[in-house]
């Protein structure tokens, strides 16, 4: 019975996201990665409110042939609740007609086994893809890091021209995830010298001071957080947060051009 | 037999459990155990895991990396700010938390000061680690509360930490914001750690959001905060909790927790996430649960009122009522001694409680109560106290 839900669940939820994310059209920002990627989701959404951006990232780790639906949908798990999956299932096509609905959604992709990402990205299309670092975790389902990375590889390259992609510089095999990369790429570091450059980090009782440098500008952040993937969350805000602003420029732009 | 072992006494509560296994018909109240069962969702989590095949190795010692996201995702909601790389540890239980904070931040001989009555096993891992715990009484009249001054009195320069429980086991109380900064005052003024145990956090009766030193930031250097999985979750079988501090502290207990164990059970660990990620919903039901059990226990202590006076629990399972009138042989007795009370107990109810001397000196002529029982174990326990009492 489970196995039969299950399946269910699986197609009616990613056909109903489809027809959401058709209707609405909220430009997608994927946050893919072994790490960070809750804290990056965070930023983001406080960088893009910050702007008075409508965004919208789950704050839990939905990333899977389900979760990811549920995300865009903003619905609850069911979990292990019959009840609660059929609340969620009579819900679901509400959110087609829903009036309000977010410009952003930052969404978690992840990849537990091999062609795990090229089904979700049959659900959603990806205007910005964030790679936070990719690590020996969540391997189990593959044979090697190299299935792995062939995930990542994979999403990377389905991003077109228009595209954005935000890629950490530290990782390992960096120049392999954007060998064949045709969208617009933008790094961050702390490691390697990247677009976006973190250096000079030092810890207080009260955060973090860092010094970051964009095209030869520097600036000093506090971070009233601790850990290094802090410091890398603030780097992919600061991205977004360029993007989103260039995004209103362009709009603004196309407006005034469609103005008699 | 090692001179190590020698000054350690068997868990009171285990003896007392002991005993009452000799009646077939007893009814514990003795041991903090919920009476439910783990949550299905983090069965689910469990399962899931075992089939991926991924619990039959070790994890890295500080434990699974998503495990401690996630931990650190909730010290933020609690406005706790951790690095979950640097300065969280996944235990084997608080128990193992505390063994291994305690290992790493004294030598033997220094004292470590408990505001009592408190929880029983804190005394035996200090005198396990070779370290002498200096009781200070709480006072029962302010609602168990912190005094100041007698923490003063009782720092030596052997002094290495304060370590107390928050909510108190066994009296259900909350110690506020004011009583803890003023003991974060005093250990900076003498320069200690305070060992902070939050483990039944979660449990909260009167709506108030309970405080604690962690969240403040100059603190954190002085703060070592203790969690379980065991009693919000009813996990208590599986042996799942954790350590936080400033990355200075935890470079240090993670050393001992990886000789002490190597790692905290990896299925284990896995259903620590799965009640990080799925729940919030259950600890809500479990604590709606228990006010209403507390209610019931008030009620039910209400009507031997002659016997027992207590403080009304604001947290955790327990209450800890102050024995009022011996029923046993000694009828001139003024103040029964708490262990021969429980015994008599025991024996004439087929009850088991825990005597209150099991936690420190300051809680003889008590007995502690657990609400974690069902209702209907409860009802029976009392039926049985009036039925011989009165």
């Amino acid at each position: 019975m489970k196995g039969i839900l299950k399946i269910f669940l699986k197609y009616y939820l990613k056909y109903i996201t489809k027809i959401v994310l058709f209707i609405h059209r909220p430009i997608i920002i994927a946050v893919a990665g072994s790490t960070n990627k809750p804290f990056v989701k965070q930023e983001i959404k406080r960088v893009l409110s910050g702007l008075g951006i409508d965004c919208r990232a789950n704050p839990k780790n939905f990333n899977t042939e389900i979760g990811l639906p549920l995300s865009v949908l903003y619905l609850p798990s069911g979990f292990n609740s019959y009840k609660k999956w059929i609340t969620a299932i009579i819900n679901a096509p509400k959110i087609i007609f829903q009036k309000h609905f977010p410009k952003y959604l930052v969404l978690s992709l992840g990849s537990s086994d091999p062609g795990d990402m090229e089904y979700l990205l049959t659900i959603v299309n990806p205007r910005v893809v964030i790679i936070t670092d990719i690590t020996q975790r969540h391997l189990e389902g593959f044979d090697g890091i190299d299935g792995l990375f062939s995930e990542y590889i994979y999403l990377i390259n389905t991003l077109k021209k228009r595209d954005t992609l935000i890629i950490n510089h530290d990782i390992i095999r960096f120049d392999l995830l954007v060998k064949d990369c045709m969208a617009k790429t933008i790094t961050y570091g702390i490691e390697n010298k990247a677009d976006y450059y973190a250096s000079k980090l030092e810890k207080s009782a009260q955060g973090q001071y860092i010094t970051v440098d964009v095209g030869g500008t520097t600036r000093q952040y506090k971070l009233e957080r601790f850990g290094q993937h802090h410091v890398y969350s603030l780097l992919i805000g600061l991205i977004i947060k360029d993007y989103a602003r260039q995004q209103i420029i362009k709009t603004n732009q196309e407006f005034s051009q469609s103005e008699p | 037999m090692s001179q190590r072992t020698k000054n350690l006494r068997l868990s009171i509560i285990k003896q007392i459990e002991l005993r009452a296994a000799k009646y077939p018909d007893s009814i514990s109240l003795a041991q903090g155990i919920p009476s439910f069962d783990t949550p299905e969702s983090i069965k689910r989590r469990v399962e899931l895991a075992l089939k991926r095949g991924v619990v039959a190795k070790y994890s890295l010692s500080p434990g699974l990396p998503e495990l401690r996201e996630l931990i650190e995702l909730q010290l933020q909601k609690d406005n706790m700010f951790y690095d979950w790389e640097k300065e969280i540890i996944v235990t084997a239980g608080s128990i193992e938390g505390i063994t291994a904070t305690i290992l790493a931040i004294t030598d033997p001989g220094d004292e470590i000061i408990i505001p009592e009555p408190t929880y029983t096993s804190y005394h035996e891992v200090i005198i396990l680690s070779g370290c002498k715990p200096v009781f200070v009484p709480l006072n029962e009249d302010k609602g168990w509360a912190l005094e100041l001054d007698k923490y003063e009195k009782a720092i030596t320069d052997k002094t290495r930490a304060i370590f107390y429980c928050n909510p108190n086991n066994p009296t259900g109380t909350i110690y506020n914001k004011e009583q803890l900064l003023s003991l974060a005052e005093l250990a900076k003024k003498h320069d200690l750690y305070i060992i902070t145990d939050e483990v039944y956090k979660d449990f909260l009766y009167n709506n108030e959001k309970i405080f604690s030193l962690a969240e403040i930031p100059e603190l954190r250097k002085r703060i070592i905060r203790i969690y379980g999985f065991s009693k919000a979750y009813a996990m208590t079988g599986w042996r799942v909790g954790y350590v936080h501090s400033d990355e200075s502290v935890i470079k240090e207990i993670i050393k001992v927790h990886d000789s002490l164990v190597t790692c905290a059970p990896v299925i284990s660990q896995y259903a620590a996430m799965g009640a990080l990620e799925m729940g919030e919903s259950d600890v809500s039901a479990f604590n709606i649960e228990y006010a209403k059990r507390r209610d019931l226990i008030c009620k039910r202590l209400d009507r031997l009122s002659r016997f027992f006076s207590y403080i009304r629990p604001e947290s955790a399972y327990y209450v800890f009522p102050k024995i009022l009138r011996d029923f046993t042989e000694q009828k001139n007795s003024a103040i029964p001694d708490s262990w021969e009370y429980a015994l008599a107990l025991l024996e004439k109810t087929h009850v088991a409680v825990v005597p209150g001397s099991a936690f420190g000196p300051n809680g003889e002529g008590h007995i502690r109560l657990s609400f974690g029982r069902k209702p209907e174990d409860i009802n029976e326990a009392f039926d049985r106290f009036e039925n011989n009492l009165i």
